[in-house]
């Protein structure tokens, strides 16, 4: 065996065992080590030279880079899961038909679609999502993912909340406390404009409160002109809209004038 | 020795000319399109060369190997270099027969001195040949050398031929499977092209690269060269149309309806009317955007002229979501789930189920002043564990963004239709009004913009003559483009 890769490799062992004990300052020191040894392997991307030990050298890579996407994920390091997230892509697309599948890539295909829904990205998020075959898409960890967007989009909150119980991987759960903020925004918007008023157990319940006290105080921070009487949240003062009472003389001056100027160029 | 040659010169003339009747008269037409190319290449008039391609395109039924080889002789010196290269692509025929054409155009073409406009010429004649006689991976190796070719030839008058070469090296690695190889390459054309100005090739390449790229779904890497690479006004309307086309899938991909709408529609009104396919493929695509705009696609457009057998899932879709019922909406995409997989819009069909509650939501509010919860989800027939709350939530989010005017009444568990004011007594029609006009305005502006006027014609008016080329020219034009579209659809 090549002594780089033995040295790699026991490098790697060192940072799954401090990986192991949750000990990450270690790994993430490590971590960069190996990202650093790495860069001397001439068959990993970008160049994919065919060495004699390339499909080691990709295996063993591929292996460090997925570990770093969930050492990213434990250390709540939304950047740092972008970075190593798009450093491991390669391996999947590219040297996919080189490697045994990863049991690790479909739940990190999953989680990578559950970032870019937190982080309200969904362009991407339809981008990733056609780049993946019909078998992956029944895999649950990738289904989650698409489930929950779907359930974002028609507005069935309740159904993305409660979707975090039923997480398919242990790493899931800190992108879900994440949606569930975004989901409490979302509900809070879209009561506004819904309700006119609601009793306050009724809203601590859909805000998804533990304690009146916590709901009283989000109002306070976030939405100041939400109005409390009596047990009851008013979330909207009357508003009128008044039908137009006087012409908007100047545009329509503007515009007719308008009109004049181009009928004039045409005839 | 020369008698021998002469010997058997006489032998062959008689049984070429009798075996196929055809011979002589594409082999004229190749003959002619050379010397058309020739003339083009002195002259430098790159009109000339496009007019030889498109000839061509109209021979192509025609080609057979005894044809080529005879055309190969003439065009080429035997025995020279391009010669011996290019031939082995031919099917080996009869020994004797090559001889003999060996030997009848030595003295024709010896005497001239070869232009790489016929080199590349034969190239493509040749790649025509092979694809038709559906010898894809003979194609392949022709297309590779030809390209490996064109990378040392750097003269405007080639890049019409280069343009179709590109295309059809990029054709056969569809064929058979591996656009994913030659990435690379096209890349490194593209490159090349953009260095030497050739705005044709550029155009072109682009558009194979968009293709490769969306061939493998690879949205994001298709969007970031396009809104990368150079963009200039069109040279040929086929490759706009696709250009178009690629644009619009791309931007359906990332949300971007609105726009996404406007280049497909543009696509399939510029397409010309022989391209069903592609005309077919923009449709179901644009069919699609417009649902999940939320508008409904008249019904006209699936009743097109030889469209309406491709259309007809895309038509019961549209049905599924005018009338807002998700049992149905549900039906129809299993239904069609194979054609929706084979267009690969299975998951813009998924994303339309979001406008299916919508539209269903939207006939509730309408007909009923108040209605309860309860009601409404049995009415859309959602499917869940806890349905009340769900249509609570749905129903919220669909006041929230404006699709309906309502409000919720929580203890009571009602939706109460807010009563719709009179609407002639505030400013919208006076909007609505305004942006008519605007838009009409506008289109007269665009149409004068876009008129063009040909060069010289103050000068000389047109003979009748010219005329008639001019039609001749725009018909085959519409034809090529017609065949190409079949070919990849």
């Amino acid at each position: 065996m090549d002594p780089k890769l033995t040295e790699v490799s026991q490098l790697f062992e060192r940072f799954k065992a401090a990986f192991l004990r949750n000990d990450f300052d270690t790994c993430t020191r490590l971590l960069s080590q190996l990202k650093v040894s790495l860069t001397q392997f001439r068959s990993l991307p970008p160049l994919f030279e065919a060495t004699p030990n390339a499909i080691d050298e990709l295996n063993l890579a591929r292996d460090i880079y997925e570990h770093a996407v969930v050492l990213s994920v434990k250390t709540e390091d939304q950047d740092a899961f972008e970075r190593d997230f798009f450093q491991l892509k390669p391996y999947y697309t590219d040297a996919g038909n080189r490697l045994p599948p990863s049991p690790q890539e479909h739940p990190i295909l999953g989680l990578n679609l559950l970032r870019l829904l937190v982080q309200n990205r969904i362009a991407e998020f339809h981008t990733e999502l056609e780049l993946l075959s019909s078998a992956a898409m029944e895999n649950p960890c990738i289904k989650h993912a698409v489930e929950l967007e779907q359930s974002f989009m028609e507005g069935a909150y309740n159904r993305v909340l409660s979707a975090r119980q039923t997480v398919p991987h242990e790493t899931y759960v800190y992108f879900m406390d994440l949606l569930a903020k975004t989901v409490r925004d979302e509900i809070s918007g879209c009561s506004e404009k819904a309700y006119d008023f609601l009793a306050i157990s009724d809203a601590q319940k859909m805000l998804l409160f533990s304690s009146e006290q916590e709901l009283l105080e989000y109002i306070k921070e976030e939405h100041s002109e939400w109005e409390i009487k009596n047990d009851f949240v008013y979330l909207q003062k009357a508003k009128e809209s008044t039908p137009c009472k006087e012409i908007p003389s100047l545009q329509l001056i503007n515009q007719t004038l308008s009109y004049a100027r181009e009928l004039e160029r045409i005839v | 020795m020369t008698q021998d040659v002469e010997m058997k010169e006489k032998d062959h003339t008689t049984p070429s000319h009798s075996v196929t009747t055809v011979v002589p008269s594409t082999f004229q037409n190749l003959k002619e399109i050379a010397s058309l190319i020739e003339t083009g290449s002195y002259t430098k008039e790159v009109r000339r060369i496009g007019r030889a391609v498109r000839l061509t395109i109209s021979l192509r039924r025609k080609l057979t190997a005894s044809v080529l080889s005879a055309f190969l002789d003439f065009a080429l010196v035997p025995g020279s270099e391009a010669h011996t290269r290019l031939s082995v692509y031919l099917p080996k025929q009869d020994e004797h027969e090559m001889e003999v054409d060996t030997a009848t155009s030595v003295s024709q073409a010896s005497g001239k001195h070869l232009l790489p406009e016929l080199e590349i010429y034969c190239y493509l004649l040749l790649l025509l040949f092979l694809i038709d006689q559906k010898k894809y991976n003979e194609a392949k190796a022709c297309s590779s050398a030809s390209i490996a070719r064109l990378k040392n030839v750097n003269r405007r008058t080639v890049d019409v031929i280069a343009s179709r070469l590109y295309f059809y090296y990029s054709y056969s690695y569809e064929l058979t499977g591996e656009l994913a190889e030659i990435r690379g390459n096209l890349l490194a054309l593209h490159r090349i092209a953009t260095l030497r100005h050739d705005e044709l090739g550029q155009e072109t390449l682009l558009n194979l690269l968009l293709r490769n790229y969306l061939h493998y779904n690879l949205y994001d890497q298709a969007e970031k060269l396009r809104s990368k690479a150079p963009r200039f006004e069109a040279h040929s309307n086929q490759q706009f149309c696709r250009y178009l086309f690629y644009l619009g899938k791309i931007r359906t991909i990332q949300l971007e309806y609105t726009d996404a709408k406007e280049s497909l529609l543009q696509a399939a009104r510029k397409a010309p009317l022989a391209a069903r396919g592609f005309r077919i493929q923009c449709n179901k695509w644009a069919v699609l955007v417009r649902l999940l705009l939320g508008e409904i696609p008249e019904r006209t457009i699936f009743m097109q002229k030889g469209m309406e057998n491709a259309l007809k899932p895309y038509f019961e879709l549209t049905n599924a979501v005018r009338i807002g019922d998700l049992e149905l909406f549900r039906n129809v995409a299993e239904k069609f789930a194979d054609t929706f997989n084979a267009d690969r819009t299975h998951n813009l069909i998924v994303r339309l189920r979001h406008n299916v509650i919508r539209t269903g939501l939207r006939n509730i509010n309408i007909s009923y002043s108040r209605i309860s919860l309860a009601d409404v989800a049995k009415k859309l027939r959602l499917n869940s564990q806890n349905p009340i709350a769900d249509a609570e939530s749905i129903v919220s989010k669909a006041i929230h963004d404006g699709a309906i005017d309502a409000t919720l009444d929580h203890t009571n568990g009602w939706m109460v239709s807010k009563e719709t004011g009179d609407i002639y007594s505030t400013n919208e029609p006076q909007i609505a009004f305004n942006s008519r006009i605007a838009f009409c305005l506008n289109m007269h502006n665009e149409a004068v913009r876009a008129l063009r006027y040909p060069p010289n014609t103050h000068k000389e008016k047109e003979s009748a003559e010219k005329r008639r080329e001019r039609h001749q020219q725009e018909q085959e034009l519409a034809k090529h483009i017609a065949e190409e579209d079949d070919d990849d659809f």
